[in-house]
């Protein structure tokens, strides 16, 4: 209807209205009935479904206004003191929140230390992959690292892991849940391929906790050990929900290929804190994952020992492993990003808002 | 004893009477060209004095008829009555038998004379013209009326006025009627066609230079339907069609129904261009339903045109907030739907498509499935059907006051290439800032426990600023919002929450292997959550933002200049305000009075004169009146009886 520009209308019977009819003033009932139908008519948005016929129709109500389109309604428009009023706004907000993010991410002290070069010994650096596969060659390894910042307690310890999709399709479905929870008679198909091993089924099975990450990290300081507490580093509703207290391993890692690490089939999944941690797939090919937690203050330029074994092979996909020492803030981990964003969105807000103002002063609409 | 249906082709009725002595006259009455050709020879003064008063009553503006009246013998009606009732009660063709034999009856007639009926235009049409017009809608009249007639319903209607350049094409030229005095159909036939060729011809190149030297100077084109069934021809359709098109208004007229429809699928086919027809009268219905859109007025002449049309409307002057208000706001809406429909699915699914490059392009879904299927379902669907229902750019009395804003539609300018390249590409910087902005806030660890989100706390994340931004978007595109935008809005963003929480919560035997249990809670107990919902919408609807405000500032469109020059006016409802009797000029409580004046039912009466200014016999009877005018008295005086009698008038 909005398209048209050719309008015909036939002027052979031009439009006549119809004619009035003669009524006895007597018929004082009936006629109002014709007369409400006739107003209702005659109402300008010609879509007649609101009134009841044979009844005076309502026009007022929730009901007639909606269908009459006819609420009452807020029109904004967005005019140039709006936007830089907005502008402003956001700028005001923004800026001082990018100042505390930013702040608190920088007293996050924190320490990345790559090692899976550095663990192999000189004579292996041209074939890692036979290294590291190779068990009869001891993985241990001894890094020294320096702390450059006080490190107030907690202190977090995660091992990064670089170019290991575990966001990949085929990866991350690969696993049970019901299985985790209730036991090995609930082994699913969505495991395959680490469904069955020797005809036994495997618990826990598929692919995410057949390649459990099993390096081992213990810290001195001088003579000192440090004690890395590692429980409680996996997230209560999976301890308590998903993984069952009276599941155990079974038959695990028990085939050809090894991919990771053993379970100890003693304890229950549900205390099986590391497994918990790695079958959380992480979203990016580079994360970290949380291996335990210092609970002791390390002062600025100690020197912390790290006895590593390097057992857990990413030399065959050009993987990359990393040991990170961080505190945490309210606000989480070192995590400049937030703390940047909302500054450069606050400033350019205002930079955008300075900016139109002026040109709103000098350049009238 | 019998009498004969009217119908418009045959433009004719007749009836035959026994006088109380025996004797049988056939009585006819009809319109003046269809009753001449039936005459007898002879009596050519009265002819030529009837005709000269024809004319004098067509320029008035009055319709007219014309009454003969033939004396029967009892032998001649018995013959001829035989034939007749063979004819009506055959089984195949009847129509056509029956004209043929009223042809052999209605012949041969001597002319009484002839009547004029004033009829005046319903209430409100001119002024609905006008406004069409300036909304750049060509208006085109096809009336089965003489041309005097019709050339007084386009004065009536401010279609043509004294300055406008006429072109008329009729058949009653001198050298057409000496043809037909010759009596030779052929030649008859080849004379029009000839005379209709030469007249497109030249007024076609008259047209076009009166177009590029005066162009303010408006055109008309005026034939008749006689001509127009030779210059529909396809020989002469070129140029009738391109003459119609140059001509600011065309009147067609004496056409029949089918010429009506000829016509109308001559400009639908021929110039591409939507049409739109609107009749009230059964023999309308073949041209509503040979244009785009079908309009039909229910009123006095029946139910027909409005059964056939694809809309129907009770006044012709309602024409103007059909296409006006609800069409312009119809189209506005439409577009606003369906261009905001394929950017929140856009959005949406090209965040998932970043999220690609970083799983070895193995194809692993960003989001849960139940996410995904439930976004358009649920958490986005309501708010766009409220803005598809009450959005409007300007109130409905602006629409009309400022009819240059139909041209929005004309130009399609809210859904052209540009508009939807636009939203395109604010969708796929949101989905940049969702995807690249999430993933990076929410790289190492979070809150004092240390603890990592996974895959699926990161697409949690994800989705929800995404169903954030995308509802609070579409109230940044709307332009007029109700309570219920607000409900719709925030019910989908309390929905999403509700859903996710609910979801998160409970584990069932038939899970997948997603592993969203608790996501959201652990969520929700960090700063970082907070932090990022904030800072993505905003980030997200910067660039919407500024895109906007700029658009707006500098380049507006024509409905942003009319919101902007009246957002000082109260909030108007659309209904009639009836206003105090006291507040109403003497015209308008008039007019009033007679809109509460009772209908009827029947549809057998002759009168429609109550437009205002004249004087309607029922409103007089109700206490509603007029001041007299001299014509109007000397008219009454001059009636013979004092009785003033509805007069039936078989319309034909």
């Amino acid at each position: 209807l909005s398209h048209l520009p050719f309008c015909f209308f036939s002027g052979s019977s031009p439009p006549i209205c119809r004619p009035c009819e003669v009524r006895t003033p007597a018929s004082g009932r009936g006629s109002r009935v014709e007369l409400a139908a006739v107003m209702d008519e005659a109402g300008s948005s010609a879509s007649a479904g609101s009134a009841p016929r044979g009844g005076r129709p309502a026009r007022s109500g929730v009901f007639y206004k909606f269908t009459q389109q006819d609420l009452p309604a807020w029109k904004p428009a967005m005019t140039p003191g709006y936007v830089i009023a907005i502008f402003l706004i956001i700028g005001i907000i923004f800026v001082p929140v990018g100042l505390i993010c930013l702040q608190a991410s920088n007293r996050v002290a924190e320490i990345v230390h790559r090692y899976d070069i550095d663990c192999v010994p000189d004579a292996y650096r041209s074939n890692k992959q036979a290294y590291i596969k190779d068990s009869s060659i001891s993985k241990k390894c001894i890094q020294k690292v320096k702390v450059q910042y006080h490190m107030k307690a907690p202190i977090y310890v995660y091992y990064e892991l670089d170019n290991f999709y575990q966001n990949h399709r085929r990866y991350i479905k690969s696993r049970s849940d019901k299985q985790l929870r209730h036991g090995l008679q609930y082994t699913d198909s969505s495991c395959s391929p680490i469904e069955r091993s020797n005809g036994l089924p495997v618990v826990p099975c598929g692919l995410i906790a057949w390649s459990l990450f099993n390096d081992t990290y213990d810290f001195t300081r001088g003579s000192m050990g440090l004690m890395v507490d590692r429980k409680n580093i996996s997230w209560r509703s999976d301890r308590e929900h998903k993984y069952g207290k009276d599941v155990y391993p079974f038959n695990f890692q028990n085939g050809s290929l090894i991919g990771g690490g053993k379970l100890d089939p003693d304890i229950p999944l549900s205390n099986q804190e590391d497994l918990i941690v790695w079958m959380r797939a992480a979203a990016l090919p580079q994360f970290r994952k949380l291996y335990g937690v210092i609970e002791e203050d390390i002062q600025a330029d100690e020197t912390i020992t790290m006895h590593i074994t390097n057992n857990y092979n990413t030399y065959s996909f050009g993987g990359k492993k990393s040991l990170v020492l961080t505190t945490s803030t309210w606000l989480g981990g070192k995590n400049d990003f937030l703390g940047y964003a909302y500054l450069i969105t606050g400033s350019s807000s205002i930079f955008l808002c300075i900016l139109f103002a002026l040109i709103h002063v000098k350049i009238p609409r | 004893m019998f009498w004969n249906l009217t119908d418009s082709t045959r433009k004719r009725q007749s009836v035959v009477c026994r006088f109380p002595n025996g004797k049988l006259v056939l009585y006819c009455k009809g319109a003046d060209n269809v009753i001449y050709e039936r005459l007898a020879d002879g009596n050519y003064d009265i002819k030529k004095t009837s005709r000269e008063h024809l004319e004098q009553f067509g320029s008035a503006g009055l319709r007219t008829l014309c009454l003969a009246y033939r004396d029967l013998s009892m032998d001649q009606y018995k013959s001829w009555n035989e034939k007749f009732v063979q004819a009506k009660s055959s089984l195949r063709d009847r129509d056509k038998k029956l004209d043929e034999v009223a042809e052999l009856i209605e012949k041969d007639l001597i002319l009484i004379g002839c009547t004029a009926i004033e009829d005046k235009l319903q209430e409100g049409v001119p002024a609905c013209i006008e406004t069409l017009s300036a909304a750049g809608i060509k208006i085109w009249v096809l009336t089965g009326d003489k041309m005097e007639t019709a050339i007084n319903i386009a004065y009536a209607c401010s279609l043509v006025n004294n300055d406008t350049k006429q072109f008329i094409i009729s058949s009653e030229t001198d050298t057409i009627r000496e043809a037909e005095d010759r009596g030779d159909p052929v030649e008859i036939a080849r004379v029009i066609k000839e005379s209709v060729k030469q007249s497109l011809r030249s007024y076609l190149e008259e047209a076009r230079r009166s177009l590029s030297n005066t162009p303010e100077r408006k055109l008309a084109f005026i034939i008749d339907g006689r001509c127009l069934m030779y210059a529909l021809d396809p020989a002469l359709r070129v140029n009738l069609l391109g003459l119609s098109l140059i001509c600011h208004s065309v009147v067609c007229c004496r056409v029949s129904p089918l010429q009506k429809a000829q016509v109308t699928s001559l400009v639908r086919k021929g110039a591409r261009k939507i049409t739109l027809s609107i009749g009230d009268g059964a023999n309308d219905v073949s041209m509503i339903q040979a244009a785009h859109v079908g309009i039909g007025i229910s009123g006095q002449e029946g139910m027909q045109a409005v059964m056939a049309s694809d809309f129907a409307i009770a006044q012709f002057r309602y024409l103007t907030d059909l296409l006006l208000v609800h069409g312009r706001w119809s189209y506005l809406r439409l577009c606003k739907v369906i261009t905001y429909f394929f950017y929140k699915n856009l959005t949406f699914t090209l965040t998932q498509f970043w999220f690609t490059f970083q799983t070895g392009f193995s194809g692993q879904r960003f989001y849960d499935d139940w996410f995904q299927s439930l976004y358009n379902v649920i958490f986005t669907a309501l708010p766009v059907i409220m803005v598809g229902l009450f959005d409007k750019d300007v109130s409905a009395s602006l629409s009309k006051k400022y009819p240059q804003l139909y041209q929005e539609g004309i130009r399609n300018t809210f859904f052209k290439w540009k508009v939807i390249a636009v939203w395109g590409f604010f969708a796929f910087y949101q989905s940049i800032v969702f995807y690249y902005f999430t993933a990076a806030a929410s790289q190492h660890g979070h809150g004092s426990s240390g603890k990592i989100l996974g895959q699926w706390d990161v697409s949690t994340m994800a989705f929800t600023c995404v169903v954030v931004t995308v509802n609070l978007r579409l109230l940044m595109s709307c332009n007029s919002i109700t309570r219920w935008h607000y409900f719709s809005v925030a019910g989908s963003i309390a929905a999403w929450f509700l859903f996710i929480f609910i979801y998160s919560a409970i584990m069932t035997s038939f899970d997948r292997q997603e592993n969203v249990y608790f996501v959201i809670y652990v969520l929700m107990s960090t700063f970082f959550f907070y932090l990022t919902l904030i800072l993505v919408p905003v980030i997200a609807l910067f660039g919407d933002f500024l895109y906007l405000s700029l658009q707006r500032w500098l380049f507006p469109y024509d409905y942003q200049v009319v919101q902007e020059m009246h957002k000082d006016d109260p909030h108007e409802y659309s209904m009639i305000r009836l206003p105090e009797r006291s507040h109403l000029s003497p015209e308008e409580a008039r007019s009033y009075a007679i809109s509460m004046l009772p209908r009827e039912n029947s549809k057998h009466t002759g009168f429609a004169f109550d437009s205002p200014g004249y004087e309607s016999f029922f409103a007089s009877q109700q206490g509603v009146c007029v001041p007299h005018k001299p014509w109007d008295v000397a008219r009454r005086a001059s009636m013979k009886q004092q009785r003033q009698q509805p007069q039936r008038t078989g319309r034909s």
